[in-house]
């Protein structure tokens, strides 16, 4: 070994010594420093923990009658009691849980269709691409409500089935977002070495292209979870949601706040702000994320 | 690496050819007409060759060695040819068994070891990985192999290293873990696209030795696809020169560089720096830009750039001949006749048909050096050694 050949060892061996830092590290970072997404996250972890509480612990049964109808805030119902005096607090709490599962159940639905049908798409391409193209862009030309609608009419009530009809209208971006990433790291040179190097179509498609594309996909589900959230309200809100006693935040509004909204705002506001905080927190995180994977952010 | 070592570097000549290029020709099809990018295409490697092939830019280089393994990529197809793999046509096998191939049998380095590793995987991963495309190391073994091959391709530390994403290396070290993934597998053939193009000089010398001892060790054939005819005297016994998408001269190194016979060939070699050139002479470039591969020229496809031309190269286009014991040119004139009949070694102005005199109907070059201040059009991409 020649003299040049150790001192470029020797250099090359000095480089590494930089502190490791990690893609979701450096991105916990960054999202730390956005104060907006950083009070999301920490709103979406206090209600991620009532969720979990509300497993094993609630005020009062959720369902049952447990004072006067109509009654306001007291001490010991601190969001009053609903027409049937039931306890608004342990409804919104339960409310919480089916609307958080039905949002995180979407997401996880829209995420496994989309990527799989957008890498399918984007890396096949040819008549794959033209079949999953077209069926995406149907999907769009129906009214999203609409069709939730008469898909969760047409499957019947459940909260599975609910998760299943709005996750219908929501895949579409998701499919489109990775069809389009799959179709720019396709043509990088680490695919082609990849090919070259014999590895399986699948292979590539999930070991190569799925993880460069994790950034835009973690922001997108983001997204999809408060407008589940909202198209599940909204749905119970009409009355073809989670069918009653179950409470939810979309039959708490319709169904037992709405009727009774001059007399006993009680009911309504407080799961109304919730619904919108809760919203307005997903939308924050969504974009807080964006900004922490974006290298052109980078400060 | 001294289980594998079984063929030392044997001679060009013994024993049948590993791989086999019968009348290669990859065309793409694009939206302006048909871009014939690699024409008509042969050459022969034996086991444990070390083969070269040079030319600018463009020249169908990158093209021949994709059609090899069949990465052309849409709209580009392999239009007709045989790629005779140990007698095996290449292009008749089915997907699965083209996969089975690439990385197995005949592995590819390229150019930009940055780009060519994936950001977001770990090294070591990525080793594997050529490994677990193919049954040929035992899984267990596999983790432990990557490290040894690290090793072997002299990355320091390669135990801890293997756990290191790419841009923790340097330049160098990204290369030399590219030839650890190549060479994973103990291929026979491993394909180098520009390994030394994108790293400074004194790192190219060393992925250089590397990729000679690997040959030595090994007895893998290498074909080296370089602009640099220096990276090519330092590791290949024999060179192919192409042009314009056709190989325009071929033979022994040596013979190449000291007896160029195509006007191409020499010109590459003149416009190289020399040390022992005076001072003030001009960097040779050649005159002139390569062909369009879509309108391509008659005759000679070199005819337009050529000092040397006659009548014959504007409208006949010449094939391979022998020249010289295993030296090939495809030039109607060859520098022989240049050197006696047109004084080629004391040529100043190279410009088209300068030295002949042949032009094309209605073109007359103007005097040399009249119009001289822009300095050599169309650079010629070929870089010292």
């Amino acid at each position: 070994m020649s003299i040049a050949t150790e001192v470029a060892q020797e250099f090359d061996a000095g480089v590494v010594a930089r502190e490791q830092v990690s893609l979701w590290r450096d991105g916990w970072q960054r999202l730390r420093r956005n104060r907006l997404a950083l009070a999301a996250t920490i709103f979406l972890a206090f209600l991620a923990l009532v969720c979990v509480v509300t497993f094993f612990w609630t005020p009062y049964p959720p369902s049952v009658f447990v004072g006067n109808p109509y009654a306001g805030p007291s001490l010991a119902h601190p969001f009053g009691l609903d027409e049937y005096g039931r306890d608004m607090l342990s409804r919104m709490m339960v409310g919480a849980q089916i609307s958080m599962a039905v949002g995180l159940g979407c997401a996880v639905i829209a995420v496994v269709v989309g990527v799989s049908l957008g890498l399918l798409a984007g890396y096949l391409r040819g008549w794959v691409d033209s079949v999953i193209s077209t069926a995406i862009n149907i999907f769009y030309s129906f009214p999203t409500i609409l069709m939730a609608l008469i898909l969760y009419i047409v499957i019947g009530p459940s909260i599975i089935n609910i998760m299943v009809a709005i996750s219908l209208t929501v895949w579409m971006d998701m499919a489109r977002l990775v069809r389009g990433q799959t179709l720019s790291i396709r043509e990088r040179e680490y695919v082609e070495a990849a090919r070259a190097s014999g590895a399986r179509t699948g292979r590539i498609m999930l070991g190569h292209v799925l993880p460069n594309s994790l950034g835009p996909i973690i922001v997108q589900a983001t997204y999809i979870i408060p407008s589940a959230i909202l198209t599940e309200a909204f749905l119970s809100f009409l009355g073809v949601g989670i069918p009653p006693p179950t409470p939810d935040w979309g039959n708490i509004l319709g169904t037992d706040g709405l009727p009774a909204i001059r007399f006993a705002p009680h009911i309504l506001l407080p799961t109304a702000i919730l619904l919108s905080v809760t919203l307005l927190a997903f939308n924050f995180l969504g974009d807080g994320l964006r900004d922490a994977f974006d290298p052109r952010q980078k400060r | 690496m001294s289980a594998d070592s079984g063929g030392m570097g044997q001679m060009p000549g013994s024993g049948s050819p590993l791989l086999e290029v019968k009348g290669l020709s990859t065309h793409f099809f694009t939206e302006d007409g048909e871009v014939r990018a690699v024409r008509d295409v042969s050459f022969q490697l034996y086991p444990g060759e070390t083969l070269g092939i040079v030319g600018e830019s463009g020249c169908g280089k990158s093209v021949t060695a994709l059609s090899i393994l069949r990465l052309v990529q849409r709209p580009g197809k392999v239009v007709s040819g045989q790629i005779l793999f140990h007698g095996r046509d290449l292009l008749e096998l089915s997907r699965e068994e083209m996969r089975r191939v690439r990385g197995r049998d005949i592995a590819m380095i390229f150019q930009d070891p940055l780009s060519a590793l994936n950001p977001v995987l770990r090294i070591g991963y990525q080793v594997d990985e050529a490994m677990h495309a193919h049954d040929k190391v035992p899984r267990n073994q596999v983790a432990a192999r990557s490290v040894h091959l690290l090793d072997t391709v002299r990355v320091p530390d390669a135990s801890r290293r293997v756990r290191d994403y790419p841009h923790q290396f340097s330049g160098g070290m990204r290369q030399r873990a590219m030839i650890a993934m190549g060479l994973a597998n103990r291929p026979e053939l491993l394909i180098a696209d520009e390994p030394t193009t994108a790293l400074d000089v004194t790192v190219q010398a060393q992925i250089l030795d590397l990729l000679r001892e690997m040959n030595r060790e090994t007895g893998t054939s290498i074909i080296l696809i370089t602009h640099n005819l220096g990276v090519v005297a330092g590791l290949c016994s024999r060179v192919i020169v192409m042009y314009a998408g056709e190989i325009v001269e071929e033979g022994p190194i040596e013979q190449i560089f000291e007896n160029p016979q195509h006007p191409y060939t020499w010109a590459l070699l003149r416009s190289i720096p020399r040390i022992d050139f005076a001072r003030h002479d001009r960097l040779r470039s050649i005159e002139g830009l390569p062909p369009d591969l879509i309108a391509l020229p008659r005759g000679c496809k070199f005819h337009p750039r050529c000092p040397f031309r006659v009548e014959r190269c504007l409208t006949d286009e010449p094939s391979l001949q022998t020249v010289k014991g295993g030296q090939r040119a495809a030039c109607w004139v060859t520098m022989k006749r240049a050197y006696e009949e047109m004084g080629a070694a004391d040529i100043i102005d190279t410009r088209p048909g300068a030295a002949s005199g042949v032009h094309p109907p209605g073109f007359t070059l103007p005097p040399f050096g009249a119009a001289d201040g822009g300095g050599p059009t169309g650079p010629s991409e070929v870089a010292a050694p």
